[in-house]
């Protein structure tokens, strides 16, 4: 197994910030798992309060999302880190953004919970749709943990997960349109529905990204844009 | 003794070959030579020696010790016997550290235990299934890495040993955990994780029977006490003998109906999340108000005063905080005779705040002050049901302080009055 070595600095300042940034980004997965938990809940219980407070603390993630940014420049231009060491900066950047980007979409879900709190339209659409949001939710849970542990086997394994939720994105899709086919009044609420369904797929999309992060980290490879069989050719 | 009778055999084998190689050496006349080459041959021997010695060691095989006289062979059985009792020690050790591991692995709460960092040092099985650790990946990464919730990070980060922190199992929001801290060691922490989540259903199950009871019996009392009022107005009902009765069927109906609305009530404070819509409450002015109002509920009522000495605000539920300083207003009153004084105290005690009603009654004994505020408790059962109470004023005001995070300390001693201070932390505050 690949071990992460952040101790290997005469410098003990350096590995410290090494180790701070790490565990500052996955401090911000925390929170932005969290605003997923919330979105998603509240749009399983029609709760227009707990997505008002995802939408409001959304700031929080944003401010997450800067400070490491400040951090990892810092690093760049004071320590001008090389190998392993720079490699884990530019992951964390990386998914940084990322998780900056998962929690505007987990507000975009939290807006069509608050929107469709009100309406009765395709409260079947809604269990597919929260089903959905619990296969992300696994999701990124997992590519943060392989993140913690530097874990490629875990990071492949969540790239994998990714073809699972495309397929229950599209039947969520299909379910739509039947929904709107039969029923023309329901055609905003469905709208809204797809826009949350959409965000969550993305999401995991989001989640392959850091995957790929955490395979260049411990591997040093550029996996991006390669096809899952051939990284786990490669790796597995 | 055993080494200087070893050293006295060395020497007497290097004046043994000292003598031989002189004596041969002078039978051909090469003294100088034969001396220098036996000498030669004894370092050789003892390189070789140590030679073995080191391989000895490096094998670290306690049988088989080559066999030796003199210092050498005192060396090896010295080591030898050192390194058996070291073996043995460490069985024994192993043993027990085996015992003890295997013991806190049968823990059924999630334990952790955390240097000075936060680093996960050790951890037993039941954090693998609650935590979501791996056995071996694990060790030596900050806790907070994995159990990421920002609630639960901030609450490993603070370390206060006092509180608990419910919050979810990571990668499973359906399993409930109540987590603690404990120091332990040289500024090592032992984190604590007991799931709750059948608890936590008990009491949602508990709490929403009572509510769904209390919501039930609303209708058919509103229709009861609705009869029993058109009863009382009916002036063509002559016959004296029911006027008592439909009396007190009106007075035990409007009871019932008050026990009702203080059990959903109740329901309602426990059921709702903490964060509602919050606002600045003046509280000088709240309780200005609940005097004027309780003032005015007869001419039976004992004096009630006033003393606002701090301006602080508290950040909270007007209507709420209202009717918990109500309660306990009106506690005091049935509690206090007509001719004695019921105070309400808003003042500051540093950081905090405190809200005082005392009265000098006639006062609770001790041993019930620690179960007032369960409910339908009664210090003294005949005696408050005739004054009109429902027995669950004293919850909802402890819930309500709950939720704006204070707490409530009750101090009285019989026949000297009572006290009922709610302390407000200064997080609450404002001005």
């Amino acid at each position: 197994m690949d071990t992460i070595d952040l101790k290997h600095h005469y410098s003990q300042q350096f590995n410290a910030e090494l180790e701070d940034i790490r565990s500052r980004v996955l401090q911000m997965g925390g929170l932005v798992e969290q605003q997923l938990e919330m979105a998603i809940d509240a749009l399983n219980r029609g709760e227009s309060a707990t997505a008002e407070m995802v939408v409001a603390n959304d700031c929080r993630v944003n401010a997450c999302d800067v400070d490491i940014d400040e951090q990892c420049t810092k690093i760049l231009a004071l320590r001008q880190p090389t190998a392993s060491d720079l490699r884990l900066v530019l992951a964390v950047i990386r998914t940084t953004a990322d998780l900056e980007r998962i929690g505007d979409e987990a507000k975009r879900v939290a807006r069509m919970a608050i929107r469709a709190a009100g309406g009765d339209h395709g409260r079947n659409l809604f269990g597919r749709i929260v089903h959905l949001g619990t296969l992300v939710q696994r999701m990124l849970h997992s590519v943060l943990d392989a993140l913690a542990r530097m874990d490629v086997e875990e990071a492949i394994q969540v790239a994998h997960e990714d073809v699972n939720i495309d397929r229950e994105y599209e039947s969520v899709m299909r379910q739509s349109m039947t929904y709107m086919m039969e029923d023309p009044r329901s055609i905003p609420c469905v709208l809204d529905l797809i826009w949350a369904a959409r965000a969550l797929e993305r999401i995991g999309d989001r989640c392959c990204n850091i995957s790929e992060y955490v395979i260049y980290f411990v591997k040093g490879r550029n996996v991006r844009h390669i096809s899952l069989d051939e990284i786990r050719k490669e790796f597995g | 003794m055993n080494a200087r009778s070893g050293l006295v055999q060395e020497i007497w084998r290097i004046a043994v070959l000292v003598l031989a190689a002189w004596a041969v050496g002078s039978l051909f006349d090469q003294t100088l030579l034969v001396l220098l080459l036996a000498l030669l041959g004894y370092i050789a021997r003892n390189l070789l020696n140590l030679q073995r010695l080191a391989d000895w060691l490096g094998s670290q095989e306690a049988a088989g010790i080559p066999f030796h006289v003199g210092l050498w062979g005192d060396i090896y059985s010295r080591i030898a016997r050192v390194s058996a009792h070291q073996a043995q020690r460490e069985r024994r050790l192993t043993t027990l550290l085996n015992e003890y591991s295997a013991s806190t692995s049968a823990l059924p709460d999630a334990t952790v235990a955390l240097d000075t960092r936060g680093r996960i040092r050790w951890f037993n099985d039941a954090a693998i299934r609650l935590l979501g650790l791996q056995a071996a990946k694990d060790v030596g990464q900050p806790l907070s890495n994995l159990f990421r919730n920002p609630e639960a990070a901030e609450f490993i980060r603070r370390a206060d040993y006092s509180q608990t922190l419910q919050t979810t199992s990571p990668g499973n929001s359906e399993r409930k955990l109540e987590v603690r801290m404990a120091p332990y060691g040289e500024g090592q922490t032992l984190l604590l994780a007991q799931d709750v989540s059948e608890r936590l259903r008990h009491e949602t199950v508990r709490r929403d029977f009572v509510a769904n009871v209390s919501h039930e019996l609303r209708t058919p009392l509103t229709v009861l006490s609705g009869f029993i009022e058109n009863l009382q107005a009916d002036q063509s009902l002559q016959d004296q003998r029911l006027r008592r009765p439909i009396e007190l069927m009106a007075q035990q109906s409007a009871r019932m109906r008050q026990i009702v609305e203080d059990l959903l009530l109740l329901a309602k404070l426990e059921g709702e999340s903490k964060q509602g819509k919050e606002q600045d409450i003046v509280v000088g002015g709240v309780l200005r108000l609940v005097a004027d109002e309780c003032r005015a509920l007869g001419p039976k009522v004992a004096e009630i005063e006033c003393d606002i000495r701090s301006t602080r605000r508290v950040l909270g539920d007007e209507k709420q905080l209202r009717s918990a300083v109500t309660n306990l207003v009106v506690n005091a009153i049935h509690h206090t005779p007509a001719d004695g004084l019921i105070t309400l105290v808003w003042e500051d005690r540093g950081e905090n705040s405190l809200l005082e009603v005392s009265d000098d009654g006639e006062g609770i004994a001790a041993e019930h002050i620690p179960r007032l505020t369960e409910r339908f408790y009664r210090v003294d059962n005949g005696r408050s049901r005739q004054r009109g109470g429902t027995g669950l004023g004293l919850a909802i005001v402890k819930h309500i302080l709950k939720r704006h995070d204070a707490t409530l300390e009750i101090k009285s001693q019989l026949g000297e009055g009572s006290r009922f201070i709610c302390h407000f932390p200064a997080s609450r505050l404002l001005g």
